[in-house]
């Protein structure tokens, strides 16, 4: 009900009421929960709630050994879970005083890449269900599964590819695979126009996103908000370009950013770094072929395997945001801490109660959606 | 500009005698500081060098010194350079100083660090549990914790044995377990 067409009846003292939003909610991300007190359908407090997922994931990364880790990493973000084995691998790495070969490096380029495309697909594809709109999220999650068809002939794995490994990657591009690839980044690229019409150029999403869920530059930078969220208030800052890895300095792509800060302006964001992580894909695909040598830099025996002690601090550029691993070892065959710090665990908590307060009932969905919050990296 | 930034962190810092700068590698500094001067020092690479962006308090349990080590990085937009300040704490009673008044996000971190090693951090927003609501042991990251000995000793465990399973046994295969991970 709108607020305008509330007519209070009498129940004093106040027409304020509590609602629990989440778990279980079609509007909620994951397993998360949002407690909400409304007058009207008028959001006056928000409370953030997590806690449903929680596995533990850093107390069991001590009890495991740095290569079973990787088998676990991933599962902190489902819809884009390579920075996850990127960021670890590379902290390993870090450690050991191991570097990646560049013909590997190129290989997890593709690979962030290519997630990240399916990430922003399955995002924008939630936003526009959160507004109603359900065939631009069809469309998203079917073209979001031809990218894991080549995923799972990349790597044997549709969703969790265990690809990366400190020191490189388990295997090789299959023959052809490349040119499967540059023909599907056409599909994609084609289909751009479609998403235009049928979405971010469509009144009904534009005049239902613009202006809810406002975030200026300055109150980003101080609520802590990265990636996508943080240049959707114009302030292009992007961890592969400016605090690069991998070979991100030797590949030309576009920091995307938006004025407007709000839900509108964080989706053409995406929509925008989709666009750039296509071309970058093209750069991966013609600079392949050239590049020789080897996959994978020699390791130990991965069973026995003790890291020099030591502690790193790694960064990614995930969908989401910043996405770092504080990891400590002690020499052991097993890491003694390991800080996974995901960018929702500020959008998805701070940032999300601060943005909610003022807001209707009716788009505390769509700002969840906007932020991309992923509540495993809260709930780590 | 990145070979610049120690020597102009060292200026900065000339002041506190008990803080050491150290460059890691491009971009990545280390300081190591005492929990007394940390709040200065982050006032000070803030206010004065542009740190404005908190990306992560980390919590490292050294059980075996007694300590909590704190870790705070740091990141500037404008050096683009990140700063990883190190400090310990005593590990009992294990309470320290919110930097919440200069850094927001750090609501989050303490909060976290709160629930899970049982730091309390003085003027903090919120240290109400977040995570772990049900949960009235001890905080679950300490390394004292034991995961599968409080399992052991709170609940039991089941025979898994669906019929796949046996059919697989009867042909010689089979869960392999090895015997450092016999749980019984």
């Amino acid at each position: 009900m709108r607020a305008e067409n509330y007519e209070s009846i009498s129940h004093p003292p106040s027409n304020e009421f509590e609602l629990n939003f989440g778990p279980n909610h079609p509007g909620i991300e994951g397993n998360y929960a949002f407690r909400v007190k409304v007058n009207g359908d008028q959001v006056l407090e928000a409370k953030a709630d997590a806690g449903y997922l929680h596995r533990g994931f850093e107390k069991l990364m001590e009890g495991r050994l740095w290569i079973q880790n990787l088998a676990l990493v991933p599962r902190i973000c489902v819809p884009d879970p390579v920075p996850m084995e990127v960021c670890y691998s590379q902290a390993v790495e870090d450690l050991c005083g191991l570097q990646a070969p560049e013909r590997a490096q190129w290989l997890r380029v593709m690979q962030l890449e290519m997630s990240r495309i399916a990430a922003h697909l399955f995002a924008f594809g939630g936003h526009a269900a959160t507004t109603g709109m359900y065939t631009p999220s069809f469309w998203g999650v079917a073209d979001r599964d031809l990218m894991l068809d080549r995923f799972e002939e990349l790597t044997g794995g549709r969703v969790y590819s265990i690809y990366n490994i400190p020191g490189g990657v388990r295997r090789d591009v299959p023959d052809g695979f490349l040119d499967r690839l540059a023909s599907l980044l056409d599909y994609l690229e084609s289909r751009l126009a479609d998403y235009d019409n049928l979405f971010f150029r469509n009144q009904v999403f534009i005049r239902r996103a613009r202006d809810i869920g406002v975030l200026t530059q300055a109150k980003a930078l101080k609520w802590g908000v990265t990636g996508p969220n943080l240049r959707a208030t114009g302030l292009a800052f992007d961890v592969r370009r400016d605090d690069p890895y991998l070979v991100y300095d030797q590949i030309e792509f576009d920091v995307v950013t938006e004025e407007g800060g709000d839900c509108l302006a964080r989706n053409l964001v995406r929509r925008g770094e989709l666009q750039q992580s296509i071309r970058i894909l093209r750069q991966v695909t013609a600079r392949l072929p050239d590049i020789e040598g080897p996959v994978r830099a020699p390791i130990p025996n991965p069973l026995a395997w003790n890291v020099p002690a030591g502690e790193t601090y790694t960064r990614v550029e995930s969908s989401k945001g910043e996405l770092a691993y504080y990891v400590v070892s002690t020499g052991g065959d097993k890491p003694y801490r390991v800080h996974v710090r995901g960018p929702s665990s500020m959008h998805a908590v701070q940032v999300l109660e601060k943005l909610a307060i003022g807001a209707r009932l009716e788009d505390i969905a769509q700002i969840m959606f906007s932020l991309d919050a992923c509540p495993p990296e809260v709930d780590r | 500009m990145n070979s610049e930034i120690e020597p102009r962190l060292d200026k900065l810092l000339a002041g506190m005698d008990d803080v050491r700068v150290k460059l890691i590698r491009p971009r990545r500094i280390r300081i190591d500081v005492p929990s007394e001067s940390l709040p200065t020092l982050l006032e000070l690479l803030q206010g004065k060098a542009s740190y404005v962006h908190l990306s992560a308090i980390s919590c490292v349990d050294w059980i075996d010194n007694g300590e909590f080590e704190l870790v705070y990085h740091v990141w500037s937009y404008e050096s683009q350079s990140l700063v990883s300040a190190h400090t310990r704490i005593p590990r009992d009673p294990g309470v320290y100083l919110s930097i919440y008044d200069l850094y927001q996000p750090a609501a989050f971190f303490e909060r976290d660090i709160h629930e899970m090693y049982g730091v309390f951090f003085e003027g903090s927003p919120d240290m109400e549990k977040f995570i772990l609501t049900e949960w009235d042991g001890p905080p679950p990251m300490r390394k004292e914790f034991n995961s599968e000995e409080f399992v052991n000793q709170n609940f039991t465990w089941e025979e898994y044995r669906p019929e796949w399973l046996e059919e697989i046994e009867a042909e010689g295969g089979g869960i392999v377990k090895p015997a450092s991970h016999a749980r019984r």
